[in-house]
């Protein structure tokens, strides 16, 4: 029991940061119908703002540069939104990858020159930084930070989409801009918000994770590929279906690492390509038209 | 996730590839190497790790280097000649290990390799100073593949490898537990030396009988930003001691990270607990955790780790950067004084001639007398295994180790014979 | 592919697309041709005369150059943007390197081996990225290309894992620098020239077709799965054959070559040189592998300067550099009146069946 509950504490933390990062590649993707290959890069920035604006004093400050961290991140999505990306909303799949890639690559070396080439780390906060015990189990209490984290930002989309005009305007962005334009609403301050928020919430997920990892240049391009595996399994611009993906992800990489370690890190890649056999879409996309 | 684990590999790809275009040149280059250094002055190459979490290791493990040869010069030189120093940043890759050594040999005629911190890319550079006749000393990188089934007379490793460090380490935990049966994990980094030091120590509680269990075994990648997968399927398994071999600003992470588990309250933990992760981990370092390390400065006075100079080396690297010498720079210093050595007994800087002047040779360093026995070039160095204590050090103010054991070389060393059956 | 053939002229004919055989008259063919001899004699005397370290980075540029139009070949003519070409280029190194490794090939074997496990590994990775279309196919293409990678790096005992495989894997005769790179030259220049015939036959006509109006093919009765699957086999092939020649390159072999970041590279190579263009990717080759070779002595700042280059050539030139020069050229023309009466479209670009409509 003791055992099934650490595995579990542990793939729900990995999970729900993951669904973090992957919920705002999906909703950007679900306004814009974009793939931004530089979502990643939000989140590595994330996580190294956190690193300077936390310093080592641990506590209420390390909750003021994750908040700070996150709106300085989604400040910078606002600005590759307005230099970049609405240049190739609506262009070819090709272009928007190569573009959205080639902000990867400036950023990159951004980062290179604003927070070197060294890992960086910070302490989780005090009151969170101990351990817990439930049913015979020692578990680290900042997981259940991150959990929490992953189903607030969970019930905060599901409402905006769900039961909100902008989740309306949102839907219509890609089904019927005309209608939407018609209605007064424009479409590219919408799509502005959309995507700072996208940005905001990779940067969110960077941010809380770093007690919890090192912080180092590269993540950018590790996180992007899982957050991808992420929405192409629960289907593009479907944040429910990133949840159940997220988990899926977790939950492969967990079973990988029981079954056969040499082989757990391709266990992910086969659930991918196994959704897609199945459905090309994904599990809650729909199919292109 | 385990995809977290590329880093820096990806980055440094392009680099790989594009600096490797010296890569072929092959029969033609083979005579620009040795003593071709013009005027007063000959280069060395260092090439090692200087950027991601390993950094600090490369860096401090180049500062060695550079005092020693720094040494050398204010007494005059080496043979007459000024020695510079030419260093790059492998980003823990094979291929730009390779392709830096092939650039310090090309372009800028180095006599000699130093480095560099991770095995797979020390495996990389040893078919290239092959090529061009240029002697290397591996004084981190610590493979007994690299002078086993890799060997070339052209590569000395000053540094226990990874048959004599976990060998140390299990005679230590075999001496504590005794005939009591114990379950154990392992944690070491997805590479040649992390599953080399592995396999090593489980060859070694073999050997000493102990009566264990092994009850998991992860291999996170090098340098891995998120290692939590692999931690919560150990923690989960309860393993009563874990062997890890993880080091530097990993082996920091992954203590940190454990401490949210309450691990070390169950669990002791076997790791390469040197003066840097110590030293970052401060009042959080694992009291009671076992550490093993190479060059421990603060075992200095116990062993027979005192060459000449190692004292008064101590005192002015702690002057110059406010800070002990790591095991890596005292390595370091020590690679530098094997190759010297071998220059001055050669009489010449030519790859050839140097390395087989070392081979067999003793060679007096501050870490004592070193015989790089002529069979695989493997120097005599003794492993330090000890306790890492609850309290600060009042010497040097950081908490340290108990019971320091010092595995003497001769007691944790393949046979000659052993080593050759190795080579393949 | 020949039991397409026949049924494929068929619809080339249906399609009223102009006929292969006679794409332009013998005057402007032979010219082409000459000015084709002329660039690999030049390349051929500078690999000659130039010093050892850059006659190999000249050397490595003319294999990218295979990589990048074996890429397009379904990236430009076919409209599926792959980011796994790099699993084939992989496929292809670790033939030659496992070969010598475990001692189960000689060089000359594997070298000859390589592009055929490249083609029969694209098989069932083909008919399984081709079920998904467009951004979809792309993604899963990423997707093969870093399993390829994760398994390269995690299967010590097959591969030699992360630690990739270093050695004197290349034979004595091939490591003078000048001879590795005639060697790549002629393999370079003969698999190009195939690859021109592919695009330029009924089948890659179709291929086009199928790129431009899928709808349209399709209602003509094509298989434009089989198809699809075929040019992917074919790019495939040639990928390997490019990975092959990494190793004689490199004498090594290594994980980082699988991954989605190194099958990006063909096709940001495709897309700076003009991906609708027969040898823009040859362009894009030579300037990319250039360009990062130089940056990467002079400046830390390659990725930024790569990434500037990238946007700007994507946001506004899309058609790359080759589409610059066509543009360029018909502009020149319009200024003259033409003198043959060739249209000006088609002078521009010759070989290009045009963008994606």
């Amino acid at each position: 029991m003791a055992r099934f509950l650490t595995e579990t504490i542990g793939t729900l933390s990995d999970a729900g940061s993951l669904f973090v990062v992957a919920a705002g590649l999906t909703l950007v993707f679900g306004a814009m119908r974009v793939i931004n290959l530089a979502h990643g890069t939000f989140y590595m920035y994330g996580a190294f703002a956190v690193t300077t604006f936390a310093g080592t004093a641990s506590g209420l400050r390390f909750w003021v540069a994750v908040v700070v961290a996150a709106l300085v991140v989604a400040a910078l999505g606002a600005v590759v939104q307005l230099g970049v990306v609405r240049f190739v909303v609506g262009k070819e799949p090709l272009t928007q990858l190569v573009a959205t890639f080639a902000v990867l690559y400036i950023l990159a070396d951004v980062a290179l020159h604003l927070w070197g080439s060294g890992a960086r780390s910070v302490s989780a906060p005090l009151g969170v930084s101990g351990t817990f015990t439930l049913a015979g189990a020692y578990l680290p209490v900042y997981d259940l930070v991150i959990i929490g984290t992953a189903v607030l930002v969970g019930l905060v989309l599901w409402l905006l989409l769900s039961h909100t005009s902008l989740g309306w305007m949102i839907r219509a962005a890609v089904d019927d801009p005309e209608l939407l334009q018609s209605g007064g609403v424009n479409l590219r301050r919408l799509h502005l918000a959309v995507f700072a928020t996208g940005a905001l919430l990779a940067a969110l997920a960077g941010a809380i994770v770093t007690p919890q990892i090192s912080v180092a240049p590269g993540m950018d391009q590790s996180i992007i590929v899982s957050s991808l595996l992420v929405v192409v399994i629960g289907g593009l611009g479907s944040v429910v279906g990133t949840a159940f993906a997220a988990l899926i992800i977790g939950i492969a990489d967990t079973v990988g690492t029981l079954v056969d370690p040499t082989w757990a890190s391709t266990f992910m890649y086969f659930a991918v390509i196994l959704v897609l056999v199945v459905r090309p879409w994904g599990l809650f996309g729909a199919p292109e038209r | 996730m385990k995809v977290v684990g590329n880093k820096r590999r990806v980055r440094s790809y392009l680099t790989a590839l594009t600096v490797a275009a010296l890569a072929a040149t092959a029969g033609t280059a083979a005579t620009v190497s040795a003593g071709a250094s013009s005027g007063g002055t000959v280069t060395v190459g260092e090439s090692t790790t200087l950027s991601g979490s390993i950094a600090e290791l490369g860096q401090t493990g180049l500062q060695g280097v550079q005092f020693a040869i720094n040494s050398i010069n204010a007494h005059g030189g080496l043979l007459g000649k000024h020695i510079n120093v030419v260093s790059a940043d492998d980003a823990a890759t094979p291929a730009t290990g390779a392709s830096n050594a092939r650039n310090f040999i090309l372009n800028d005629h180095a006599v000699a390799m130093f480095g560099p911190i991770v095995s797979s890319v020390a495996a990389a550079e040893e078919p290239v100073v092959t090529q061009y006749k240029v002697p290397i000393f591996f004084y981190i990188s610590n493979d007994v593949a690299l002078l086993t089934q890799d060997y070339t007379p052209y590569a000395f490793q000053v540094v226990p490898n990874t048959v004599m460090e976990p060998r140390a380490a299990a005679d230590y935990l075999a001496h504590m537990v005794g005939k009591k049966k114990i379950t154990i994990g392992t944690f070491a980094p997805n590479y040649s030396f992390g599953t080399s030091t592995v396999a090593g120590f489980i060859q070694a509680l073999k050997d000493l009988h102990v009566n264990y269990k092994l009850v998991n075994q992860q291999f996170p990648p090098l340098e891995a930003t998120n290692i939590a997968p692999y931690l919560s399927a150990l923690v989960a398994a309860h393993p009563e001691y874990v062997f890890n071999a993880q080091f530097g600003g990993d082996l920091v992470t992954f203590s940190k990270q454990a401490a949210q588990y309450g691990f070390f309250k169950h669990t002791k933990v076997i790791a390469m607990y040197s003066r840097y992760p110590l030293q970052s981990l401060g009042a959080g370092a694992p009291a009671g955790a076992i550490g093993f390390d190479r060059a421990p400065f603060w075992a200095l006075g116990k062993t027979g780790m005192n060459g000449t100079g190692m004292a008064a080396f101590i005192n002015s690297f702690k002057a110059k950067y406010k800070q002990y010498p790591s095991a890596w720079a005292i390595m370091g210093y020590s690679a530098v004084q094997t190759w010297a050595y071998g220059v001055k007994k050669a009489g010449t800087f030519a790859g050839a001639k140097v390395s087989a002047a070392l081979s067999g040779a003793n060679v007096p360093t501050i870490r004592g007398t070193l015989n790089l026995r002529a069979c695989d070039h493997q120097a005599n160095v003794p492993e330090y295994v000890g306790t890492v204590s609850a309290k600060a050090s009042a010497k040097f103010h950081l908490r340290l180790w108990d019971n320091v054991f010092v595995a003497q070389a001769k007691d944790i060393m393949l046979t000659c014979a052993q080593s050759k059956a190795l080579r393949g | 592919m020949a039991r397409t053939t026949s049924s494929d002229a068929a619809v080339v004919a249906a399609l009223g697309v102009p006929a292969p055989a006679a794409p332009g008259s013998f005057a402007s063919r032979l010219g082409r041709a000459a000015v084709l001899v002329a660039f690999v004699a030049l390349v051929v005397m500078l690999g000659l005369t130039l010093a050892p370290a850059n006659a190999l980075e000249l050397q490595y540029a003319v294999s990218l150059t295979l990589f990048a139009v074996a890429t397009n070949l379904i990236l430009g003519f076919g409209g599926l943007v792959s980011f796994g070409q790099g699993v084939f280029y992989g496929v292809g190194a670790y033939t030659v390197a496992l070969g010598w490794m475990h001692h189960s090939l000689s060089f000359t074997e594997a070298m000859v081996l390589a592009p055929f496990f490249g083609a029969a590994a694209a098989i069932p990775l083909g008919m399984l990225a081709l079920r998904t279309r467009r951004l979809y196919f792309s993604l899963l293409t990423l997707t093969l290309s870093q399993l390829a990678y994760v398994i390269a790096e995690n299967q010590t005992n097959l591969t030699g894992g992360t630690n990739g495989v270093f050695g004197a894997m290349v034979p004595s005769w091939l490591l003078d620098p000048h001879t590795s790179f005639l060697f790549t030259v002629a393999i370079v220049a003969v698999a190009i020239a195939i690859l021109w015939k592919i695009v330029h036959s009924p089948f890659g006509l179709v291929l086009r077709a199928i790129r431009d109006n899928r709808e349209r093919v399709e209602a003509l009765g094509v298989n434009v799965y089989a198809h699809e699957l075929v040019a992917f086999v074919i790019s495939a092939f040639f990928c390997s054959l490019a990975g092959s020649l990494f190793v004689v390159y490199s004498q090594s072999s290594y994980p980082e070559i699988l991954n989605w970041t190194a099958s990006g590279v063909p096709v940001f190579m495709a897309v700076i040189g003009g991906m609708y263009s027969f040898f823009g990717p040859v362009v894009g080759a030579f300037v990319y592998e250039f360009a990062s070779h130089y940056l990467i002595e002079y400046t830390q700042d390659w990725q930024l300067v790569i990434g500037v280059v990238l946007l700007a050539i994507v946001l506004l030139r899309p058609d790359g550099l080759a589409g610059s020069l066509g543009s360029l050229r018909a502009w020149l023309r319009r200024r003259r009146p033409p003198v043959d009466g060739a249209p000006a479209a088609a002078a521009a670009a010759p070989e290009s069946g045009g963008g994606p409509s």
